[in-house]
């Protein structure tokens, strides 16, 4: 198929070249940009005025999922996709009170809440084309007319049956929306698919383990930094256990028009008793560089080889213009859940800085000659190692993967939440049984050392160092903004919501928004030309790690608090809210 | 994605599954590491009851032949609990089912009804809101022995309200 829509998709096109200089005020991308910096140029809000900043509208959603995920605004509306059972709203912004336009209410399977690993989350739509596209949480993708309404059309890519579900939001590369499925839970073959714009039908699909066939990869076009080899998606995994070895696709993508390269991670291979699937169990936990056009492989790096911690990589992919060691370079900053964050040049694939950005003790630490971590031989586990004790960080991450990070080119530094908690891991041998789990430990959290629990903070790539840093006293599961007013903003599980200094970390404003904050805070100029901050409220997200107690929905589940967590119910409890901030 | 924790760290073994479910019995005579919950197994009764429906016109259903032939069998409830784990059941309803993206079963509170029969019917036919259908895959036998063990669970005492003062 050819790229001749490229032109009809002129919004794609300004936001991928976005500067400062140029903005347009809108938030047309789950990451606003499609180098993921989730930088606006907007300067209104700035740091001498942040703190007057106040609540100028709030809308319930009615539902009680965790609210990952962001809004979206394009012209005069703004766009909301709530967790299962998927409802897209739109808001009319030129109106007092911001009416309705419209709601689009699918029929979504309620059997999803039986296959989603951890909460019936949905991490956002994308506009493009004058459509919504976004996935529904039972493994249909839609696109929705953004001016009436109405379904063009509506996809299968995944099946429930497999334990795969989707809640990552899409990414379109002129005509091709790239999708994937979650389910590294439930030992699924990981994939990812292009479907053409216009129609829906899938154009191409490429697994992220297994051969090379299957893995869109071909001898003459694929180039690994480090790892050269053929069929190493099926060569790397001991007893045929790539056929159910995970490797889903649940997080963020980015995309390079310069190199015609789409970013993503994949998450953690399956099960977590690493004993099960022998070797280092490509492309799982890793970074893959596709063309988008037909799904081609050309790179890939893997974080963490032979995952023994359920370590995703499912983390946002940012692409930004760094200086390192004094050479300007195309980079790929990844902050993983194994508690590095790596700059890499992204032509290549190298790892150029590796360090760690919250306590970390499964590995020692990257060697930047073969790209591999140092391990940590008394932190490796599996069935036959027993319950090993304080892994550091936990299977939580260093970061959520759905917490993004954001980046100022003002700045030039990256920011972004995470958590400080540690973990026991009693590996088990499990059996796949087909749309059931699989995944096989007991795996219980402590707090990490230094008396907090998560934290917001700014990081310098070039140089591998924390910049800043607000301890939090419970994880941090807020994505991340940053303006050209130098101001950050991100929330807090307890329910804060906060801007602060981007240069120095000083809070400047904070409110209680009703629930906690699993989202991710969107800026945008309003019809009436100031600008807005918007944001969801709604804990949930996973439910290992909060205490039960934050639960209201199901009296016929009464559920202890978490020792981590104790005291997380006295500050929230669920529920579903959009908030809008202005000055 | 993510995680998993078993709040309480109870009795767990590991078992080497043989393909069918009626190898079971045989491969949990083998299994010697389990702890005896200190709780009394057989006999008891959830601490709080959900009645699971109203009943029209005073008039109740013939409540069927469905009866559990192992009920407050202490020796079925060790099987259903090495059966919980190697079905999967613990991916949702957490270690020792107290519950994670599926609900709590031990609790003593129940969404479609807390008698045998009703927990029966939840596991083999399955329920909305994703609880799969478990009768195929684990037979009769196989969801009276995970039922006798979802019975034996000691339910905590009702204690609906929360308090953070001293």
């Amino acid at each position: 198929m050819g790229f001749a829509t490229a032109l009809a998709c002129a919004n794609c096109a300004s936001a991928a070249v976005q500067t400062a200089g140029s903005e347009d005020g809108q938030w047309t991308m789950p990451s606003k940009d499609y180098a993921a910096t989730r930088y606006s140029g907007l300067t209104q809000i700035t740091t001498q005025n942040a703190r007057s900043l106040h609540p100028v509208w709030t809308f319930s959603t009615g539902v009680l999922g965790g609210h990952e995920g962001q809004p979206l605004v394009v012209a005069d509306t703004m766009y909301v996709v709530t967790p299962w059972p998927n409802v897209l709203y739109a808001f009319d912004l030129t109106h007092e009170g911001y009416p309705l336009k419209w709601k689009y209410r699918p029929e979504v399977s309620p059997n999803a809440l039986g296959v989603a690993c951890c909460d019936a989350v949905n991490r956002g739509a994308f506009y493009a084309d004058g459509k919504i596209i976004y996935n529904l949480l039972d493994g249909h993708t839609v696109a929705i007319d953004a001016r009436s309404g109405r379904e063009l059309w509506k996809t299968q890519i995944a099946d429930l049956g497999n334990g795969e579900t989707t809640t990552m939001a899409p990414l379109v590369v002129r005509d091709r929306v790239l999708v994937g499925a979650a389910g590294g839970e439930f030992g699924i073959y990981g994939w990812i698919k292009g479907l053409e714009l216009g129609s829906g039908q899938a154009l191409w699909s490429a697994r992220n383990l297994g051969p090379d066939e299957e893995m869109r990869v071909r001898a003459d076009t694929f180039r690994p930094p480090y790892d050269p080899g053929a069929n190493l998606g099926t060569q790397s995994w001991g007893n045929d256990s790539w056929r159910t070895g995970g490797a889903p696709v649940w997080g963020w993508m980015s995309y390079d028009p310069e190199l015609d390269l789409v970013f993503y991670g994949t998450g953690n291979p399956s099960p977590y008793n690493a004993e099960q699937r022998p070797g280092d169990n490509k492309w799982s936990t890793s970074v893959l560089a596709r063309r988008p056009g037909d799904g081609s492989l050309v790179w890939a790096y893997q974080f963490t080889p032979h995952d023994n911690w359920d370590y995703d990589a499912t983390g946002a992919m940012v692409l930004a213009d760094l200086t390192v060691a004094g050479h300007p370079v195309k980079a790929l900053v990844h902050f993983d859940k194994n508690g590095f964050a790596y700059t890499f040049d992204r032509t290549s694939g190298r790892v150029l800085v590796a360090q760690p950005f919250t306590p970390v003790n499964w590995a020692q630490s990257v060697d930047l000659g073969n790209g591999r971590p140092v391990l940590n031989a008394a932190k490796q586990t599996g069935a036959s190692r027993g319950n090993v004790k304080d892994i550091c960080p936990s299977l939580e991450g260093g970061v959520s993967p759905a917490s993004p990070p954001a980046y100022s080119p003002r700045t030039h530094l990256f920011y972004t939440a995470t958590n400080n908690l540690c973990m026991d891991f009693a590996a088990r041998h499990t059996r796949h049984l087909r749309g059931t789990p699989f995944v096989g430990v007991d795996s219980p959290y402590s707090a990490g050392p230094g008396g907090y629990l998560g934290s917001f903070m700014a990081w310098d790539a070039a140089k591998g160092t924390k910049v800043w840093e607000n301890k939090e006293p419970f994880p941090n599961w807020s994505g991340a903004l940053v303006t050209a007013g130098d101001v950050v903003f991100y929330g807090t599980l307890d329910g804060w919501f906060k801007s602060a200094d981007a240069r120095t970390g000083r809070v400047l404003s904070k409110f209680k928004v009703g629930s906690g904050v699993v989202g991710n805070p969107i800026t945008y100029r309003g019809p009436d030309g100031r600008q807005y901050v918007a944001v969801y409220a709604g804990i949930g997200g996973d439910w290992a790690l909060l205490a039960g107690d934050t639960r209201s929905d199901d009296p016929a589940d009464v559920r202890a608090p978490a020792d981590y967590v104790k005291d997380i119910a006295r500050h929230t409890s669920q529920g579903g809210i959009i908030w809008i901030f202005g000055l | 994605m993510t995680t998993w924790t078993a709040r309480a760290e109870r009795w767990r073994c590991v078992l080497a599954w043989h393909g069918a479910v009626l190898l079971l019995s045989a491969t949990l005579l083998s299994c010697g590491q389990h702890r005896v919950p200190s709780e009394p197994t057989s006999g008891v009764t959830p601490a709080v009851s959900s009645p699971s429906h109203l009943v029209a016109g005073d008039v109740a259903p013939a409540t069927g032949t469905l009866r559990n032939p192992h009920a407050g069998d202490a020796d079925v409830a060790h099987s259903g609990a090495l059966l919980f784990t190697a079905m999967n059941c613990d991916g949702c309803h957490g270690g020792d089912a107290t519950g994670w993206v599926g609900p709590n079963l031990g609790d003593g509170r129940w969404r479609y009804g807390s008698s045998d029969a009703e927990i029966f019917n939840s596991i083999y036919f399955g329920r909305p809101r994703g609880m799969p259908a478990f009768g195929g895959a684990l037979g009769t036998e196989g969801v009276w022995t995970l039922v006798t063990y979802l019975r034996s669970l000691p339910a905590p005492p009702n204690v609906p309200t929360q308090s953070w003062q001293n």
